[in-house]
């Protein structure tokens, strides 16, 4: 176990810029997930670590060694890939031991030892004496991770293991990514690009967009506090709605205006810079209810799409010329074309600069915000 | 929805009538068309073989001077033919020299093409692709056309008349390398960082990944460049002197040298040239699905 600490790492492909001068945290043990949209640099990040790119600029580091220039085999790294990458004219056990024995670090006994206890932990010891090609897909990323156990690295990087399994095996296979690091507690670096599994496995979360680290946080703090209108609308589910408003103020009062609606705005930091000027105002779909009666902060708005999801109905809806979707109670009577009267739950109010992206203000207030991906300084 | 779908029916119904296509008439026309065909290749197979075919026929016979249609009947002389060209003519020794010599160069140019095309896929060296262009090149100067300077470096080095005169200058092969480079490329990127990862060194991947996982178009690959080596004639016709090291190839014409009557015996050439014919029938009879594999490979 070790911790892994990028410094302004920058790599560019033929005058393409992939990662753009970042800078990342990994504590020893965590388990960290890198997320964003294919083309983020989240792929290119997880292999200048393992050293199959090299960065164009910056260090990294692992412990206290500076590894930038180092080969991939020197740097005591496992990595699991997508198409699990396994030898097909291999048995499941020449696999698991054909790094081992090549690196010959290891007795026989000891690599015996290891691939008995992986395999054990990872329900594949009945299979070693087949073919990747004779093994399911979840048998066959259970056969990969088996060979990234069996080095006992210092940091296993992860690239999108679970995407080529079907729905239900990579819940099953998620949980069991969870079970494993929790067991073995080695330093782990998780690409993907479904934020569910991003937010689930990850103890810190790095969104990345376009070469750059949006955040980094936990995955709760990520939804509750995003720091740019990137990572608000990326995490969540239907993603968080975004309404052009104008802030206005009177005494200590602030609101939201919109053409067709007025939402008070509860006290917080970055209102008063925020106040005459123009605002994105987040709000997630869960935060907009459908109301019985119109009040003070209740708007109108028209439904134009439906859809039913069995624990809520989701609603798309437009004011004036503003669309956005909220989750309404199942079994709601509301029909395509109908009007409803719509409340918002302000304590989960976001406002983002419409220039920059950048957040404003939360109207619940954060602790302080702990941006550890970031080394101080 | 249905009423659309019924009017569909009945003009294509209607329309298949107009064109007075019943069933039975369509498969009727099916079967002539298969007929044809059948009846097409097989004219173009017979054509094909048909000099291999008198070939065989000749080399049963005592003299092998075909004049007539009914010089054709296949002779009663086939196995006194064939051992007096194997043993009595020593037609084996110049077998053995080819089947050596095809040996030497698949086994040569498999070890520089396999180098050559990890080298070219895997390494990431400044003009990778115009050294690559540049194998490719060669294409362009196979044997014949170098025979010249060739000949002269052959000679200087003291190596005329030997062995390796015969062996070395077909060890480069730019087909092989373009033919294996195209099959690495088609395998997983993921697999060999995999290796880099894991430590697996390149010559060490190379025998235990790329060559396992290349099987068939090694195999395939060495047919071909088998069969190109055992009908090589005109270069160890020329670089070769001592007969005890000719190939089967020049040795044909050797045979011919042996009638004593200043006839040409036609039957013991023929003879020989169905005994040389044998080993590239047998591989390519052996390693024929793997031969397609190659060429499939090629074409994706």
């Amino acid at each position: 176990m070790t911790d892994v600490t990028l410094q302004n790492v920058r790599k560019e492909f033929d005058g393409v810029v992939a990662v753009k001068n970042i800078d990342l945290q990994i504590p020893d043990g965590a388990f960290v997930t890198v997320v964003g949209p294919s083309g983020c640099g989240k792929s290119t990040t997880l292999r200048l670590i393992a050293g199959l790119e090299q960065a164009t600029d910056g260090t990294i580091q692992m412990g206290n060694q500076d590894v930038t220039g180092v080969e991939p085999k020197d740097r005591d790294v496992a990595m699991v890939f997508q198409n699990y990458a396994l030898y097909p004219h291999m048995t499941a056990r020449r696999n698991i031991t054909f790094g081992m024995k090549s690196a010959g670090d290891f007795s026989d006994e000891e690599i015996d030892r290891q691939v008995e206890e992986a395999t054990a932990v990872l329900d594949i010891d009945d299979l070693l004496d087949r073919k990747p090609g004779e093994l399911s897909g979840g048998e066959r990323q259970r056969v990969a991770l088996g060979r990234a156990l069996v080095r006992d690295p210092e940091v296993f990087l992860m690239d999108e293991p679970l995407s080529n399994l079907d729905a239900k095996l990579r819940i099953k296979m998620r949980a069991e990514l969870a079970k494993l690091h929790s067991e073995f507690g080695t330093t782990t670096i998780y690409v993907t690009h479904d934020q569910t599994e991003a937010l689930t496995l990850g103890d810190r979360v790095v969104v990345m967009n376009d070469g750059r680290i949006q955040q980094v946080d936990s995955p709760q703090r990520l939804y509750d506090y995003p720091e740019t209108r990137f990572v608000a609308e990326f995490i969540g589910d239907p993603a968080m709605n975004m309404l052009s408003v104008d802030i206005s103020r009177d005494g200590t009062e602030y609101e939201a205006v919109g053409p067709t609606f007025r939402i008070p705005l509860p006290e917080g930091d970055g209102l008063e810079t925020a106040a005459g000027a123009k605002a994105l105002l987040g709000v997630r779909p869960e935060s907009l209810s459908v109301a019985d009666s119109a009040d003070r902060s209740s708007f109108a708005a028209e439904v134009t799409v439906t859809e039913p999801l069995g624990d809520s109905l989701l609603l798309e809806c437009r004011t004036g010329d503003q669309e956005f979707k909220l989750h309404a109670e199942p079994r709601t009577a509301v029909e395509p074309g109908d009007r409803v009267a719509l409340t918002v739950e302000t304590e989960r109010l976001h406002l983002f600069d419409p220039q920059t992206g950048e957040a404003i203000y939360h109207a619940a207030a954060a602790e302080s915000s702990e941006r550890s991906g970031v080394p101080a300084g | 929805m249905l009423g659309s779908l019924l009017t569909a029916l009945t003009a294509a119904v209607e329309r298949s009538q107009a064109a007075g296509r019943t069933t039975s008439e369509r498969i009727r026309r099916f079967e002539t068309e298969q007929l044809t065909l059948h009846v097409l290749a097989a004219t173009v197979v017979f054509l094909i073989v048909l000099p291999v075919l008198i070939a065989a026929l000749v080399s049963t016979k005592r003299a092998g001077i075909v004049t007539s249609i009914g010089d054709l009947v296949p002779g009663g002389h086939a196995l006194s033919n064939y051992r007096r060209a194997l043993i009595g003519l020593e037609f084996w020794r110049f077998m053995l020299n080819s089947f050596v010599m095809s040996v030497a160069v698949v086994v040569g140019k498999l070890i520089v093409s396999l180098l050559a095309a990890l080298v070219i896929v895997y390494y990431r060296f400044p003009y990778k692709n115009a050294v690559f262009l540049f194998i490719l090149f060669t294409l362009l100067l196979p044997v014949p056309v170098r025979f010249v300077p060739l000949y002269r470096l052959t000679t200087e080095l003291g190596m005329g008349n030997t062995f390796f005169a015969i062996t070395v200058p077909y060890l480069a092969s730019a087909t092989t390398v373009f033919i294996l480079r195209q099959h690495f490329l088609s395998i997983p990127a993921s697999l060999v960082e995999t290796a880099k990862v894991d430590g697996v060194g390149p010559l060490r991947f190379l025998w235990s990944v790329l060559v396992p996982m290349s099987r068939a178009v090694l195999v395939g690959v060495s047919v071909i460049m088998f069969v190109y080596t055992w009908n090589q004639y005109l270069w160890p016709l020329v670089i070769i002197n001592a007969e005890n090291l000719q190939v089967a190839q020049v040795g044909l014409n050797l045979l011919r040298g042996q009638a004593s009557t200043g006839e040409v015996a036609w039957s013991m050439v023929m003879t020989g040239s169905i005994l040389t014919l044998l080993p590239p029938l047998a591989l390519l009879m052996l390693f024929r699905r793997q031969l397609l594999e190659t060429f499939t490979i090629q074409q994706k």
